[in-house]
């Protein structure tokens, strides 16, 4: 299951993860853009805007994890 | 060998049948009569649509000198059934002949039902 | 004076009288009114007046309350129906929250015979539970796109955008196992296809799967065969004096269209009571309270049955009579512990 790249602190990572610097590359979260629709991941840095067309209103995009439910 | 298959155990059917058997399903209640004329029972999981017509049924015997039903609590599937005889029939024979009646009518409903929807004598369209 | 009917219930401007039964045995001295099924089969009779794919109006007649509504009883809540019991959602990115999706789903009646699956067994393990046997599993994947092309000045969602709107025909049946071959001939299916389930715009999914189950109405309205499964008295209107010209014109303006007829001598005469309400209009005109008595018959029950088209209403109904037979045997054969 991918919990988007969230890393629990552990031994080796917990001073990187202290002082505030990740140690970790790829840290790209999924969005969707809430004008065009279109998917897509964006780095810690990167600024808060659509790849497409550059519009500011993003989504997180939802888990593709199941969830069981009763229709009643 | 085929003396074995001859003898089957006397008692395997009927100990099979008493598994079967659903005990819990009728019991009677305190309140009966020595004679069993009167009695009360307890049926689970059943509610007024076997109470009703089964009371109304029973209600029909002449030796039947009173029956009632009642749903003691709405939240337990639980029915209540008195019966009291003049005395000439038990209160567990009222109760059977009333079953009895109530799979005649049954029968005798399914089978007119049948019959008049293969008649084909009524509209297939509504009005 | 004739005698009064027995079954007849009165209705009165302010009140109804003459309501309980009194077919028993003991409640009139002169006539016997045990039961005897040979009367009864002499007496019973059944009228179908309409019988259509989805609706029926039949009437029952010279039988007891208790007995007709214990079938009306049996057919809402108790004979067995198809519906979806557990929905497994992978994604959902509409706007309608996963649980209230999972509800409509539910409430969505499907064209699935019955008798073609078996009970779940709620002693087996949850692994083992669901077999081909006995639950039939619907997918729903759909998810909203642009339109690459739309027309000018189109602000219609349906153009502009694909699967804009979600539709219970979206719901797909994935045989698994022996399905295949058993409904090979009947497919499964939504009843009615345009159910709406849920609205979409672009970039928004949903995509789950639906494990349909065997259940009852008591359980869960949406196990129940039926939209309505209703009966009511045939309604009795007795012209007592005769009621002519300009009165029986407005005599037949209190009853619903068709209820009063008026014959060549002008004269007011019942045409067909079983289209009255029972409005007790003609009870406000001091002119006609001597004149006409209303009531119904209390062993003439008119039935309507409104299928969900799970299956045909003459089924439906000779289950609920199958059921109650069944009830009654089985009780039969308890012991009286």
């Amino acid at each position: 299951m991918n919990r988007e790249g969230f890393v629990p602190p552990t031994q080796s990572n917990l001073a990187a993860a202290a002082a505030g610097v990740s140690s970790f590359k790829n840290y790209g979260i999924k969005y969707v853009c809430a004008s065009c629709a279109v998917p897509f991941t964006l780095g810690k840095n990167e600024p808060v805007r659509c790849k497409e067309c550059g519009h500011r209103i993003l989504y997180k995009a939802r888990t593709r994890r199941m969830v069981q439910f009763e229709a009643r | 060998m085929a003396d074995l298959k001859q003898d089957p155990p006397a008692l395997a059917p009927e100990s099979d049948e008493e598994e079967d058997l659903d005990h819990d399903k009728i019991t009677l209640l305190p309140g009966s009569s020595q004679d069993g004329t009167a009695a009360s029972f307890q049926i689970l999981d059943e509610d007024h649509t076997l109470g009703n017509p089964l009371r109304y049924l029973i209600m029909k015997n002449p030796q039947v000198e009173f029956c009632g039903y009642s749903i003691p609590h709405p939240s337990e599937q639980k029915l209540h059934l008195r019966i009291q005889t003049f005395g000439s029939i038990s209160a567990v024979d009222a109760l059977y002949k009333g079953l009895d009646d109530l799979i005649d009518l049954c029968n005798h409903v399914e089978q007119k039902f049948t019959q008049k929807v293969s008649n084909n004598d009524y509209s297939i369209v509504e009005p | 004076m004739e005698v009064e009917d027995p079954n007849l219930v009165k209705i009165e401007h302010d009140h109804v009288s003459n309501v309980y039964s009194t077919d028993l045995p003991g409640v009139d001295g002169t006539s016997d009114f045990a039961w005897n099924l040979d009367t009864f089969k002499k007496n019973f009779d059944i009228r179908i007046h309409y019988l259509t794919d989805r609706s029926a109006n039949f009437d029952l007649i010279n039988i007891d309350t208790s007995i007709a509504n214990a079938f009306r009883r049996i057919m809402i809540a108790e004979v067995p129906c198809v519906a979806v019991e557990n929905i497994y959602i992978f994604n959902n990115t509409s706007v309608i929250q996963d649980e209230v999706l999972a509800q409509r789903i539910g409430l969505i009646p499907l064209k699935v015979d019955p008798d073609a699956l078996s009970w779940i067994d709620n002693t087996v393990d949850e692994k083992d539970r669901f077999t081909d046997e006995n639950t039939i599993v619907l997918t729903l994947d759909v998810s909203c796109t642009r339109n690459p092309h739309p027309p000018k000045n189109v602000t219609d969602p349906k153009v502009l955008y694909k699967n804009s709107s979600v539709y219970a025909r979206d719901l797909k049946f994935e045989p698994q196992g022996k399905q295949i071959e058993k409904f090979k001939d009947n497919p499964i299916a939504p009843c009615d296809p345009d159910i709406l389930i849920a609205k979409l715009r672009p970039g928004q999914e949903i995509s789950l799967r639906a494990h349909c189950i065997l259940g009852i109405g008591s359980d869960h309205a949406k196990f129940s065969p039926v939209a309505t499964a209703s009966y009511r008295l045939l309604p009795v209107i007795k012209i007592l004096k005769p009621i002519v010209l300009d009165e029986a014109k407005k005599f037949q303006k209190c009853f619903p269209s068709g209820v009063i007829g008026i014959d060549s001598k002008g004269e007011a005469y019942v045409k067909d009571p079983r289209k009255d309400t029972v409005s007790r209009e003609v009870l406000r005109h001091d002119e006609f309270k001597d004149k006409v008595k209303l009531g119904r018959n209390r062993q003439y029950f008119i039935f309507n049955i409104e299928s969900t088209d799970a299956m045909p209403p003459e089924e439906i109904f000779f289950k609920s009579v199958r059921i109650l037979k069944t009830k009654a045997e089985y009780l039969r054969n308890c012991p009286v512990s």
